[in-house]
Order: structure tokens, then sequence, then C-alpha cells
């Protein structure tokens, strides 16, 4: 892997339970051998990077130091969005009106997106710093995990959508009551019982204040998850795939590699981590115990399922694309010496990106 | 377990939840009641672990006593639009309506509150065209914790106070509270991290809404290491990693003994691809 060949900026997506975190850390270290400034965000509320790479909570704040050249953070949506409130208001008042609303903290964790949108404004923010050479993201633990691809034009269509602007609307009058379906008669009066009844007015009424008190932060928030878009689409910015081992991992293996190239981004090696090897041995030891048998008939079930996954999965790729399969290991990587076995285990498969 | 209303299995992605909620399912059925497998992830594959046809959201009879619904909480909550408004032409403004669109995909809990609601509507028979459930078993998604799903009635209260929404998830509320009514199953594999975010889950839990769960599932076990078995050399390669990983899972499945009160089964790795084979090996293992 020689230094040129690394993107500043490398994303690592998959399913869930892959292995993304481990695998993320593990290129954070390989990177940083290289002695550049590598930082690895992870962004999952298990915070399991923590156990990976032995940083605390602390690292919810700053970027905390791991090893030479080798820092790692730990996101946390709520913190990023309430700075992000404070640096787009224009004065106080309007940021207090937003933070002190009841309804905006569940609105931050849940609206559009915005979770996800989180981790990759927070990965702007780091990687427009300077700070970092190299900056590594693991993704949120979702099956869906590329929903947060498409959180910065899924804030600006829900910005510029009728639903924002509806909302700005002056829709309740000073007793509390829906302005318009005055106007519309009988069957306003329906539509206004029909809301109360299915959702309550107070929640209306909650969501309109919030929508009004946030209003003077959206120009600064569009532009914004604009230049985020452009960064997740710049050809310096790898996607690297991580995919479970055995035949059923492919669909979702597969899912996440058609998506990311049917949506433009640049899609970097696929990993197959966690793959069982073949089985040579399987010359039991003399007089063997039928569990002795058993046992090693699993293995090598189990190595002949990975391997015809691992081959299935190259042809529907695409031959030439980088496929590279990293095996089970004996201990699960949890300290950095275990991270280095699996970041050279991956090092010597992968020559450049 | 054999007289819950409603059991939520839940779990990360990958560790056999799907599976798992279709041996359960198989359980409850050969008891007599009537059992529903509702699954709620994005793509379907419980149907596959029961050798039926895709159920395409409706609900699809798989064996005696045993049906299968596969569900996007979408579908619950624009259902529960069209029996509100009644008036056809407001029915789909609403439904095409952007608001409504974001307020159904953004407003905290609403989704998981609809997949819990439908079970709850599915057990008192309130699903028009739907046969008489008994329990109905949840394949949560895989998407965070379960404790998301459960916590939701609570969130939703909340900030829907009044109408038929907010009766519907105080009567949910009810349920999840309800030890005797609904049960909740945890499925993990005995690894260091899934392990811990399992006992993290149980922590969450206890905290968001009161409850301890019913069972745990530790899934997808190496075979123990054969009695007086030698260790294995450098060069037993399939050897040596068959007992170092089942070492490990010895450690995680150690840590949970001595931090997880409550029953806990342990179910092995099968030498089988996903379908009913595995399903009923799973099955045996559950029922012991």
């Amino acid at each position: 892997m020689t230094e040129r060949a690394w993107p500043p900026l490398i994303i690592v997506v998959g399913a869930g339970g892959v292995g993304k975190t481990t695998l993320a850390a593990a290129l954070g270290l390989l990177s940083a051998e290289q002695g550049e400034e590598t930082l690895v965000m992870t962004f999952d509320p298990s915070l399991r990077l923590k156990d990976s790479l032995g940083v605390g909570d602390e690292a919810k704040d700053e970027e905390v130091e791991v090893t030479s050249h080798l820092w790692a953070s730990l996101l946390d949506a709520k913190q990023t969005f309430d700075r992000l409130v404070a640096r787009y208001a224009p004065d106080e008042k309007a940021r207090d009106r937003i933070l002190h609303n009841r309804y905006y903290e569940h609105l931050a964790g849940g609206l559009a997106g915005i979770l996800e949108y989180m981790a990759v404004e927070r990965l702007f923010e780091v990687s427009k710093s300077g700070r970092f050479q190299r900056v590594i993201l693991d993704t949120p633990p979702t099956r869906q995990a590329l929903d947060f691809l498409e959180a910065p034009s899924r804030i600006v269509g829900f910005l510029d959508s009728g639903a924002l602007r509806l909302a700005l609307r002056p829709w309740f009058d000073a007793d509390g009551k829906l302005r318009p379906t005055a106007r519309l008669g009988r069957l306003g009066r329906r539509f206004e019982s029909y809301l109360d009844e299915v959702v309550g007015l107070d929640l209306l009424r909650q969501m309109v204040e919030f929508f009004q008190a946030f209003a003077p932060l959206f120009d600064g928030f569009r532009e914004r998850a604009r230049e985020v878009e452009s960064l997740l689409r710049s050809s310096r910015t790898l996607f690297v795939l991580v995919a479970g081992p055995g035949e059923e991992k492919i669909p979702d293996a597969l899912f996440f590699a058609r998506r990311l190239r049917e949506t433009g981004y640049t899609l970097g090696p696929i990993v197959v981590n966690r793959m069982h090897p073949p089985v040579e041995d399987l010359q039991p030891q003399s007089d063997p115990a039928e569990d002795e048998v058993d046992g090693l008939a699993l293995f090598q079930w189990l190595g002949e399922r990975d391997a015809r996954g691992f081959e299935e999965l190259g042809q529907l790729v695409g031959e030439d694309h980088p496929l590279v399969g990293l095996p089970l290991l004996e201990n699960e990587p949890s300290n950095l010496e275990t991270l280095q076995q699996l970041a050279r285990q991956f090092g010597e498969r992968v020559q450049e990106f | 377990m054999t007289s819950r209303e409603l059991i939520v299995v839940t779990g990360k992605g990958g560790v056999g939840k799907s599976a798992v909620s279709a041996a359960l399912g198989r359980i409850l059925a050969s008891t007599g009641r009537q059992t529903l497998i509702l699954e709620i992830d994005p793509r379907e594959n419980v149907h596959q672990m029961l050798a039926a046809p895709p159920s395409d959201g409706e609900v699809v009879r798989v064996a005696a006593n045993l049906y299968l619904q596969h569900l996007q909480p979408r579908t619950v909550l624009d259902q529960l639009v069209r029996e509100r408004v009644r008036i056809d032409f407001l029915t789909k403004r609403v439904l095409e309506s952007p608001v409504y669109h974001h307020f159904t995909e953004g407003a905290p809990g609403l989704r998981e509150l609809a997949v819990l609601g439908h079970s709850l509507l599915l057990v008192q028979g309130r699903v028009p065209g739907a046969p008489a459930i008994d329990v109905v078993i949840v394949d949560a998604p895989a998407t965070g914790h379960g404790v998301a799903l459960l916590r939701a009635p609570r969130l939703v209260s909340e900030v829907i106070r009044q109408g038929p929404v907010a009766s519907l998830t105080e009567e949910v509320a009810e349920l999840v509270a309800s030890p005797q009514r609904c049960g909740v199953v945890v499925v993990t594999l005995a690894e260091e991290m899934p392990v811990t975010e399992a006992l993290e889950l149980r922590a969450d839990l206890e905290s968001a809404v009161q409850r301890q769960p019913d069972l745990l599932v530790a899934n997808g076990l190496y075979p123990p290491v054969p009695v007086g078995a030698a260790e294995a050399t450098e060069e037993e390669g399939a050897r040596r990693l068959w007992y170092r990983r089942r070492e490990l899972n010895d450690v995680e499945l150690e840590r949970l003994a001595s931090r997880w009160s409550g029953p806990r089964v342990e179910v092995p790795l099968f030498p089988l691809d996903r379908g009913p084979a595995l399903v009923s090996e799973i099955e045996r293992s559950l029922a012991s």
C-alpha cells in the first residue's frame, strides 16, 4: 500500500455485526504506521471503538490520541446538533428558543435522518480543520447503513420541501385554534378534528414552533449540507465495504455495492471479513472421539461455505474489482496488538486502493 | 413464555434473530397457540426459514397454528390515516403530503409504536381480515437496540396526548410494561462485542421500561473442546482455531453467567444453511 494510493477520507460501510468498527480501527493503525496523522471516527451508540482502541467517553468531546499518529473520536449526534444550532443561530435568543423547545430533543434525534447527517457533518468539520492527513469514518450499524449517505440531500430536500413552507405559515391563531380551517368551512372543521384526534394539536403546535424557531438557521444549514454532499462524492473519498462471510451474506454485500456505485460514490475494496479458512488437517488425532470428528466436520463445512460465498461474490461484483478475504482470527481484535494483526493481514492483501 | 401475547426478539444484525424467531414460533404453535411472526426488517427472510412464500405485507399461514407477516411500519400508519379520515380525496392528500411523510418518518417512536400497536390489534382480533391470533412474535429490526421499540410508547405519549393514537399508545404501554403479557428475548453471539451489547441492552431495558429480558439465547457456539483433547499444534490450523474460538465463547458465557440473571439457553453452530432444517435444530436446542 503506497502512501500516495491512500485517499484522505475513507468511509467504512457494511451491515451490522461484520466487524466494521474493528476494521476501521485496523485501517487507522495501518495509516498511522505510515506516519500520517490519522483520525478514526465512530458513530455508534454502543461506542465499540472505545473497547477496540481503549478510549473512553472523553473522545465524545474531542479527538483522543490512541497511539503515535493515531487519534480516535466518538460521534454524538445530539452534541453535534447542539453545536450546529449554536453556530447558525443568528443570536442567543434564537438559539435558546430552539434548544428549549420541548420537541427539539425528540426531533433532533429522529427528523429526516438528522442523526445520520450528524455523522457526515462532523466528518466535514474535522476534514476542513486540516488537522489530520487522513480520516477514517466508521458508519452506523444499521442494515440500511447507506441512509446516512443520503442524509445531506434529504436534509436539503426537507428544507426545500413544501413541508417546511407549510410549517412556517401562521397556522394557529392567538387562541391556539387552527387558522386555515376556518376558511374551509365544514370540511376544515372536520380536518381539524381529524388532526386533533389522530396526532393531537398540541404536538403540531410544538412542531410548528420548532420549525419557526429553526427558520433563521436554514440558509447556513442548507449550504453546509451541499458541501457535505460534494465531499462524500469526491473521488478522494473512498468507501470500503465490509461483508460477513458465507453465501447468505452475499445479498447484503451486493446491495451495498450496487447502491454505492449507482449513486456515484467511489467504491474501494470489498472486504469479506472473518472467513473460516479451508480445513486441511482433517486427519483426527489417533483414536478420535465422536466430538472430534463432528467438530472438524463443522469447520470443514464452514470453510467451504465461506470460500463458496467469496467466490460467488467475486463473480457478482466483477472480477476486476478488488475483493479482500480476511480470515477469522484466533483472537477477536480487542486491543492494539490484535488490531495490528488484522491490520497486517489487510495490508498484505491490498497493495493499493 | 407460554401465555404471553407479545414476544419481542431482539439483538443486533447477524446474530441469528430471524432463525430464533422462527424456532420460537414453531414451539409456541406446537402448544396449540395461534402464533404470528411479525417481521419488520426491510428485507424479508423469515419466510425462507419456514419454507413459506414471502408475505408481501399479508398474513400468511405457514403451518398449523403458525402465521407470518412481513410489515413496513409505514403501511400501518397509512392504514390508520385511512381508517380515521374516511374521505377519499382527503386521505389521498394526507398520504401524499410531504408534511405527513416527514412527520411519520421523523416523529420519534411513531414507527416503532405502529409495529407494537399492530401486534396488539392482532391479538385482540381488531385487524380486519386477519385470523384470530394468541401471540405475536416480533422479529425486531436490527437497527439499534430493541429498546427503541419498547421505549416508543412512552416517547410517543409524551408528544401525543389525545385522540386515538394516544389511546392506542396507552394500551401498548400497558402491554409492554406487563411481564405477564409481553416477553423479551435477547439473542446474542458468545463474543466480546455482542455480549457487551447484550448486557448494555439489558441495562437500557431496565432503565427505560423497567423490564428484564425473559430469555437470553447465546447463539452460534462452536462445539466444546473434546474432553481430554491434546493442545492443538501450530500445524493443526482448523483444530487450533476451533479450540481457540470455543475458549473465547466460554469466556463470554462465563461473563454472561456472572452478570445475567434469568434464564439463558445455549444454541450451537450447526453445519446448515439458513432454512427449515436449521430452524428445527434451533427449536430442539431451545426446547431442551
